[in-house]
């Protein structure tokens, strides 16, 4: 322990500033509470974004302006926007749950965010018969498909987003092959003529031939090499297990008792995913699908993805600034059975919610006069049959100039839907998801696994987990 | 002594200054390679979202030149031609045995048909940092906003622990009273429990009075001193010659003006140290912002911020790694500049935080 | 630091005989608790409290999202601890990265220490300045650039080692962040950046060391290996030691790395799920407090065993020489 004089001198000044800085922060610290303004008397209401469409970063700004002339256009509400990554969501909103200080309007969320916190919405019931609130311009069966029983109506519907295969031209051209059927039933017509049915093995042929490794080999080539692929085949956008796997059919991890299963089909599914990207390798494994040459998950907008499954948010949130061709494709069938999963997004009002009056008003400007705009942005479509009509005249023209892309495929899927839900509920949910997301983790980093093994331990342990509900 | 050196001592130099070439040379490509994740970090905060994703990227920010023809942007390759020499010529229709080009510098004489794999051609390059990106991590960061919380949090708090740290190590350098060395070991050991202990309680309770998703529960406890630097300026104060105090004190002092006006003056460097730790400490803590701030996401930190950005952002690694090199600037210059008081601050006080 | 372990040392023998006490003693002993007040009243609401609340509320099933159906658990959440699996795998996830780790930090540190010691090295407050900065450098900002440059396609660091002749980049390569074993380097190469403070302490200590002792050594003929096993490291070993305490209490409590990079997943294959973040998950993203705070708990005693150890140790090694006052 030694002292050097000289330092004493020069630390005066050092203090000094210190201490300044020290009482400007205390100034600071008046208005510790948090950042709530009192200087005006409107009543703060909270929107909350991350359940479902919405916390990609372009769709960001357009929501920023919506709250902006929200804000301009009347005097009693102040509209206050909190986006939140999606993977974070659930954590964040159940921690402002639990402390009381929940956001008052969440939305637009998905079918999941309603089976993470069942019990947690308001019932919109009084407020719509109070309001006098027209629902003539919705499908009916929509509305009533946010009606849950003991809970009442606790969301409105505000779009759908079908989906459907996301074709990068480009890649097939390169390969001088041709593109896979946009009509529901229809075959695939190969190079010479020759038709095959739109199913699983017809589209898993042509992704073999769509995955190129650096040499310019494809995955059906005795040359290729699985350690440098470049370009593949097919893949299932931002889909967890459940979501992948309903596209060889839907199904539940849980059954009519309340107790975990495998779907039969499912694990086909698996068993299929697992083949296609540890010996096939046409389906990108977790280490390439986590690699910056397929833009860190968002696959198909890398360019380097010759088919992706995944829904209408796609197009909005991540290819706007896709710089090849592309258009949309039919769902393959499995086993005689087409199923094209569905997100359908609401808004909803949080039960704890100390002003529901003005959170039910900002409810219906975002389900009415926003829901073009918001609709556009978040690439949903509309729940209100108004706003239908040349609704993909409009996001074509917002983001897709120029392009010729058939939307009728992501409408005709809508006949194909999943139910139920690949959304639907499990009990203990945040714990239930977190055991897939384990499996699906050793599913996508480990080779060698032996998947019906493996699906044994899954159901064994969600069992654990329901039981513990 | 005056003699001519000898040749022993010529080859000592010698060998001294050999030996010195190799240790400098060798320290300065220890710290090339400990420092190299910086460079890399600021040549791809400059790259463009496709420099980042190609795996065949230049290290540096360069960006594949392109061609514009017949109305579409066209990436140009050096091309090996039949002949032997090799052209740069654009792509414009590529296929999987043979693909067309066009000439650049001459693009009215057609097409040219080439006969092989383009995937095995490379690109043509050129440097083309994007300096905007700091600028878009900057606004869609907000950064203002997350540098005003981060240095509230971190100067109030320093102001609090070091003002309550001080006076309890004057309490413990200079009085006695019984029990004294008990209470300083405790004092010690609460360093070595893990904080995890007392967080379920302590959430609850700051949960109960509606202090979670505010900054109070990460500042108020800070008014009641911290070990490390109780520590810390206890050790200092020990070194101070006690006949000062007792000058104050027979002038009439009391104890509180004894520690204001004779402690405080003489222990500045090391209360200036300890300032400086606590801020560091705090510009980095993650944990408990995370846990009482969740939620509460227009309040967070820098730290955490961070962290929620990489989150949304996760597929444009190049932002995220400007706004990466943004948060730290702040820290290092304050440190580069205040880094002889920092680093003798460590010598002074004898140990870190 | 010497002094910092022999405060924690004497506390435990620390004990004096009353003495009978003057007025002028008893005036000095009332101002010196009021000056220690402060800390007496945060430990009492910030450590003492709580500890023991966290045992009582490790007894309670108490639900975060749904405070008022507490219910007493009696030992269950205990016994839940100790059954769960993923329990045993934090611990042997945090064990495995210990034992890389320390051991890698406490060397480095010392190495970097002798090298801005060596009299040969020049411009060494340069060095000082090189070596210390990446300390500075706020650990999430740190944490960001590392996850890029050891990208496995991208990333300089299997570019480096591709120039080798290793195949290192591309899928087969070397994948840090997926492989269980190559994940705990990853996480030391971030804990490295952070070295600076222990490098400098190692520094103080070295300069502390008497010159003469050296130069006695030289005389006697011995070696730079010699003059640093007979001289150097006794002399540095409670510097060293103190470093090694607070190593282990942070690094048995890690949790920042993991957590920004994998969030709770514990991925790759449970290698990133240490004690802390199993903790975290459980009682705040689950919202089981209760069974939390007998994790917490768990941990508690884990580190404190761990410490005890170390402190056993100290009197085989630790030389504490004539500057024990």
């Amino acid at each position: 322990m030694r002292t050097t004089p000289s330092l004493r001198g020069r630390g005066i000044a050092a203090a000094r500033a210190v201490a300044i800085g020290g009482a400007a922060a205390l100034l600071a610290s008046a208005c510790l509470d948090g950042g709530s303004s009192g200087a005006t008397d409107r009543v703060e209401i909270r929107w909350f974004v991350g359940m479902g469409a919405g916390s990609d970063a372009p769709t960001i700004p357009a929501q920023e302006k919506i709250v902006e002339e929200f804000n301009a256009s009347q005097d009693d509400i102040e509209l206050v926007l909190e986006i939140v990554d999606a993977d974070q969501a659930p954590n964040i909103l159940s921690t402002q749950i639990a402390t009381g200080d929940g956001p008052d309007i969440v939305g637009p969320m998905g079918i999941r965010g309603r089976s993470t916190f069942p019990g947690a919405w308001l019932d919109l019931t009084p407020y719509i018969e109070e309001n006098d609130y027209d629902l003539t311009d919705f499908d009916p069966a929509l509305v009533d498909f946010y009606r849950i029983e003991e809970e009442g109506q606790i969301g409105l519907p505000f779009a759908v987003f079908p989906s459907f295969m996301y074709v990068n031209l480009d890649l097939f051209d390169e390969a001088g092959l041709p593109y896979p059927p946009q009509e529901y039933g229809a075959p695939y017509v190969d190079a010479d003529g020759t038709e095959r049915p739109w199913d699983i093995e017809t589209m898993t042929d042509l992704a073999k031939r769509l995955t190129v490794d650096a040499d310019g080999n494809d995955a059906t080539s005795p040359d290729f090499d699985p350690a440098n692929i470049v370009q593949f085949g097919f893949g299932n956008v931002f889909a967890d297990i459940r979501a992948q796997s309903t596209l060889f059919g839907s199904g539940s991890f849980v059954d009519a008792e309340g107790n975990a299963q495998i779907p039969e089909h499912w694990a086909e599914a698996q068993q299929w995913y697992y083949d296609g990207m540890w010996t096939a390798h046409f389906i990108p494994n977790g280490p390439y699908g986590d690699s910056d040459m397929l833009n860190a998950g968002s696959w198909f907008e890398s360019g380097n993805l010759a088919m992706g499954n995944t829904h209408l948010w796609y197009a909005t949130c991540c290819m706007a600034g896709f710089e090849g061709t592309w258009d949309t494709a039919a769902v393959p069938s499995y086993d005689g059975t087409t199923t094209a999963k569905l997100h359908a997004d609401t808004f909803s009002i949080l039960g704890d919610t100390e002003h529901p009056d003005e959170a039910f008003q900002v409810l219906t400007h975002l389900i009415g006069d926003a829901a073009e705009e918001l609709t556009t942005t978040y690439g949903g479509m509309p729940a209100r049959i108004s706003l239908q009509d040349g609704y993909f005249d409009r996001v074509g023209a917002a983001n897709f100039e120029g392009q010729d892309i058939n939307w009728d495929t992501a409408v005709d899927g809508m006949s194909y839907v999943d139910n139920p839900s690949h959304e639907g509920g499990m009990p203990n949910f945040l714990e239930a998801e977190a055991v897939i997301a384990e499996y699906a983790t050793r599913f996508a980093q480990e080779e060698g696994l032996d998947i019906p093994a493996e699906l044994e331990a899954l159901k064994a342990d969600l069992q654990v987990v329901f039981d513990a509900a | 002594m005056t003699t001519q050196p000898t040749e022993a001592a010529v080859r000592r130099k010698r060998r001294n200054l050999l030996f010195s070439a190799c240790t400098t040379l060798g320290a300065l490509l220890l710290a090339a390679i400990f420092l190299m994740p910086l460079g890399y970090g600021a040549a791809t905060a400059l790259k463009d979202k496709d420099g980042v994703s190609d795996p065949n990227a230049a290290l540096l920010p360069v960006s594949a030149l392109t061609y514009e023809y017949e109305g579409e942007e066209l990436d140009i390759f050096a091309v090996p031609m039949p002949d032997g020499q090799t052209r740069e010529l654009a792509l414009v229709e590529p296929g999987r045995e043979s693909s067309v080009f066009v000439d650049p510098e001459n693009p009215g004489s057609g097409t040219i048909e080439w006969e092989g794999r383009w995937r095995t051609l490379d690109p043509v390059t050129g440097l083309d940092p994007q300096w905007g990106n700091f600028s878009e991590a900057w606004n869609t960061i907000d950064f203002v906003r997350l540098m005003g919380w981060t240095l509230m949090y971190a100067l109030t708090t320093m102001l609090f622990t070091v003002v309550s740290s001080a006076v309890v190590a004057y309490g413990f350098a200079r009085f006695r009273f019984p029990g004294r060395g008990v209470l300083f070991g405790l004092l010690m050991a609460t360093i070595l429990l893990p904080p995890a202990v007392t967080l379920v309680p302590k959430y609850a309770v700051f949960l109960q009075m509606g202090w979670v998703g505010t900054y109070l529960p990460l500042i108020v406890p800070q008014l009641f001193a911290n070990a490390f630097n109780v520590f810390l300026l206890r050790q200092y104060f020990l070194t101070i010659p006690r006949e000062l105090e007792e000058a104050a004190r027979i002038d009439g002092a009391g104890p509180i003006r004894t520690f204001l006006r004779v402690i405080v003056p003489q222990a500045l460097p090391a209360l200036t140290a300890v300032s400086l730790f606590h801020f560091f400490y705090a510009w980095n803590d993650f944990f408990e912002p995370l846990l009482y701030l969740a939620g509460n996401r227009a309040i967070v930190p820098i730290g955490v911020g961070l962290s929620y950005f990489s989150g949304v952002y996760n597929s444009e690694p190049h932002l995220i790694l400007a706004a990466a090199i943004l948060a730290l600037a702040l820290p290092v210059v304050i440190f580069l500049v205040a880094q002889r008081v920092f680093i003798r601050g460590i010598v002074v006080t004898g140990v870190d935080k | 630091m010497s002094d910092f372990t022999d405060a924690l040392l004497t506390a435990r023998r620390g004990r004096r005989s009353g003495r009978p006490a003057s007025p002028m003693a008893r005036r000095e002993a009332r101002w010196g608790y009021a000056f220690i007040s402060p800390w007496i009243i945060g430990f009492v609401l910030f450590w003492a409290v709580p500890i023991g609340a966290s045992l009582v509320f490790s007894m309670l099933d108490f639900q975060l999202t749904d405070p008022d159906a507490t219910t007493f658990a009696g030992g269950s959440n205990w016994e839940r601890a100790l059954s769960d699996p993923d329990t045993w795998t934090a611990l042997a996830a945090t064990f495995r990265f210990t034992v890389l780790f320390l051991p890698l930090s406490l060397v480095v540190a010392l190495g970097l220490a002798l090298l801005l010691n060596s009299r040969y090295l020049k411009f060494t407050g340069l060095f000082r300045l090189l070596f210390f900065a990446p300390s500075m450098i706020p650990l999430v900002a740190g944490i960001l650039i590392w996850q890029q440059v050891l990208n496995p396609q991208t990333g300089w660091v299997n570019r480096l080692i591709g120039l080798s002749g290793i195949d290192a980049t591309g899928a087969e390569g070397i994948r840090w962040f997926d492989n269980p074993v190559l994940v705990l380097f990853a996480f030391s190469f971030i804990g490295l950046w952070g070295i600076g403070n222990s490098m400098i302490i190692n520094l103080a200590g070295l300069q502390g060391i008497p010159t003469q002792l050296y130069e006695a050594a030289a005389i006697d003929g011995a070696g730079w290996w010699r003059r640093l096993r007979s001289i150097t490291l006794p002399l540095l070993s409670p510097v060293m030691f103190y470093n090694l305490v607070i190593g282990s209490v942070l690094i048995l409590q890690y949790f920042v790395v993991p957590w920004v990079l994998f969030g709770a997943t514990g991925r790759p294959a449970g290698a990133s799920k240490f004690l802390l973040v199993h903790f975290y998950q459980e009682a705040f993203v689950f919202g089981n407090m209760g069974y939390g705070a007998a994790l917490a708990w768990f941990i508690f005693i884990v580190v404190a065993v761990f410490t005890g150890l170390l402190f056993g140790t100290a009197r085989h090694w630790v030389h504490y020489g004539t500057e024990r006052s």
